[in-house]
């Protein structure tokens, strides 16, 4: 316990002595504002925080143990189980470090396939972040809305893949399995309706009054601060850093595609608070949307499959790619030794830069707007712990 | 670039002896001498021609003689836009390197992670402990002769009754049929 300070108080000419100590909270494992299994000591002062340690480790499974010990083509499902909301572009991620090694030409049916699945995961992972950040807030409404919606993204996922969350489909060399010409006529009507549904969003929480007072100004990061940590994605983009991998380090068919980086709007708050991180995501959702049109105009017939050697073997050698994922910047590190399984293969998680910044946000802050802070930097656990 | 940056190490920081190394595919890095690995660092944060402002990650990789400790930094930066592979070799028995955590904030967890997988100790470290595994843990992961303990805190790590055994002898004998068939077409034995 840290000593703040001795008050003396004077009782009937008594001199008393009092002492004031910090509190020590225990938040989490199991808190509903984590959003997983994270614990996060803090010290609070009554109700203003002092100091916040973040413990994690509560879902390592060592999954880099693991890639040791496996071949290329299993490791995609351990890859799938690191960030679980976002399971399609953990994969993509992955599969486009293995085929740049292998340099493996992707059809491009299966690149629009690809770009088209990748940005319904972020759209899916948005509306989560969406939802269950308006419940850490306290409404619980906007999370039905947001369920109701990506409940036609993970049917979707479901059809092509035959899994809900964890898809295990996007293959070295294409994807595991075509899409048919009923399906992308409900991504077409599925985008038309989530345009009309992301207003509603709008003026259910992002102008409302309440959820503006409670994350405006509140928990910033502001750019230097995001530079010292490494963060990426929407928390810098919040700050106002206009940087997108999709159109700084174009892959697969992004410098093709027309869209926006969405950064902080200003209209409430200031650069790099809570309310500038979540306004970007709901902006992002309206671009991905304008990503999958063009995708289905530009979606020729043809194979999804590329030949790939039946045994995979990496050239000696390592790689490190990156990709924009819905919660920043993942990268794979594959170092390979000739062989059948990676020598070693490590992920550079945002979520974990993200979490390493919660003990320099915290202190000075309400518990209440903590909670708030650990909402809108949108962490999964299972990419932290990996 | 490299080729560049490895002049440009090589005559701001004496005694660096920067070399660039590239596979078959994929990559190349630049290694660099340890205890010269802080100062080159801060040389290419603030270089202002590359301006490395992010650390990405720390990699660390256990190469059974030497355990390899990787930097990989990124300038975040439209114009610059440049990703490099720092490396640095240390020896396994005593891996020691300098804390960069003055330089990048971000080096703080990525440090202790590096530390609780291969056991690379970071000297100045404001905050030096486990971070993944719990603080009494014994051994290090992601070590290559890493085994794991049997009983932590009188539980046992490795049930029987949760163990995957017939897995475990189908995948003994895929792999003993595949080291025969290596030997009988006269083939040097897969390394392990």
């Amino acid at each position: 316990m840290q000593e703040l300070g001795l008050v003396k108080i004077n009782h009937d000419g008594q001199e008393e002595a009092l002492k004031s100590e910090l509190l020590t909270l225990n938040m989490g494992p199991q808190h509903p504002a984590t959003h997983g299994v994270l614990r996060i000591e803090i010290k609070t002062d009554s109700e203003i925080v002092a100091q916040a340690t973040p413990y994690l480790g509560y879902l390592h499974r060592c999954f880099e143990k693991h890639a040791e010990n496996l071949d290329y083509r299993g490791i995609i499902p351990f890859v799938d189980r690191m960030d679980y909301l976002a399971a399609m572009s953990m994969e993509w991620g992955y599969v486009q470090a293995v085929e740049k090694m292998l340099k493996i030409e992707v059809p491009e049916r299966a690149e629009y396939i690809r770009v088209m699945v990748a940005e319904l995961q972020r759209i899916g992972s948005h509306l989560m972040a969406f939802g269950t950040y308006a419940i850490d807030l306290g409404a619980f409404s906007p999370f039905l809305y947001a369920f109701q919606m990506r409940e036609e993204i993970l049917r979707l996922f479901e059809e092509l893949s035959g899994a809900r969350l964890l898809y295990n489909y996007i293959w070295v060399g294409g994807v595991w399995n075509d899409i048919n010409k009923d399906q992308l006529d409900r991504i077409a009507d599925f985008c038309n309706r989530m345009e009309e549904e992301a207003k509603k969003y709008n003026q259910l929480v992002s102008y409302n009054e309440i959820f503006v007072n409670r994350t405006a100004k509140v928990g910033i990061m502001d750019e230097e601060m995001c530079y010292q940590y490494g963060a990426t994605g929407p928390v810098l983009r919040g700050a106002g850093v206009k940087w997108d991998l999709r159109k700084n380090r174009p892959y697969s068919l992004y410098n093709k595609l027309e869209f926006d980086v969405c950064t902080a709007t200003l209209e409430r708050g200031v650069l790099g608070d809570c309310w500038n991180r979540y306004i970007v995501r709901m902006n992002e959702v309206i671009q991905s949307i304008r990503i999958i049109r063009q995708c289905l105009d530009g979606i020729q017939d043809g194979i999804v499959m590329a030949k790939v050697p039946k045994v995979i073997k990496l050239p000696k050698g390592e790689i490190y790619l990156r990709t924009e994922c819905p919660r920043g910047e993942l990268g794979y590190h594959i170092i390979s030794d000739g062989g059948k399984t990676p020598y070693r293969l490590k992920v550079k998680s945002s979520c974990f830069t993200h979490t390493s910044m919660l003990p320099d946000v915290a202190p000075g802050q309400m518990i209440a707007d903590f909670v708030a802070t650990v909402g809108s930097i949108d962490i999964v656990l299972g990419e932290v712990d990996r | 670039m490299h080729n560049e940056l490895v002049t440009l190490i090589n005559s701001k920081v004496g005694g660096a002896n920067a070399t660039t190394s590239v596979g078959e595919a994929g990559d190349a890095s630049i290694t660099v001498e340890g205890a010269k690995l802080y100062a080159v660092c801060e040389m290419l944060k603030n270089d202002p021609t590359y301006s490395f402002n992010v650390l990405q990650v720390i990699t660390g990789t256990d190469f059974k003689d030497y355990i390899e400790v990787a930097y990989i930094m990124a300038s975040f930066d439209p114009a610059k836009n440049y990703e490099l592979i720092l490396k640095v070799k240390l020896d396994r028995n005593n891996p020691e390197v300098e804390s960069v955590c003055n330089l990048w904030k971000a080096a703080n967890f990525l440090e202790r992670e590096t530390y609780d997988m291969l056991g690379v100790i970071f000297k100045n470290h404001p905050d030096f402990r486990r971070i993944l595994c719990p603080e009494d843990w014994t051994g290090f992961p992601l070590r290559k002769d890493y085994v794991v303990q049997e009983v932590y805190n009188g539980m046992v790590v490795n049930p029987e009754h949760k163990m995957n055994i017939p897995d475990r002898e189908f995948n003994a004998k895929q792999k003993a049929a595949e080291k025969a068939a290596a030997a009988a077409s006269g083939a040097a034995p897969a390394q392990e």
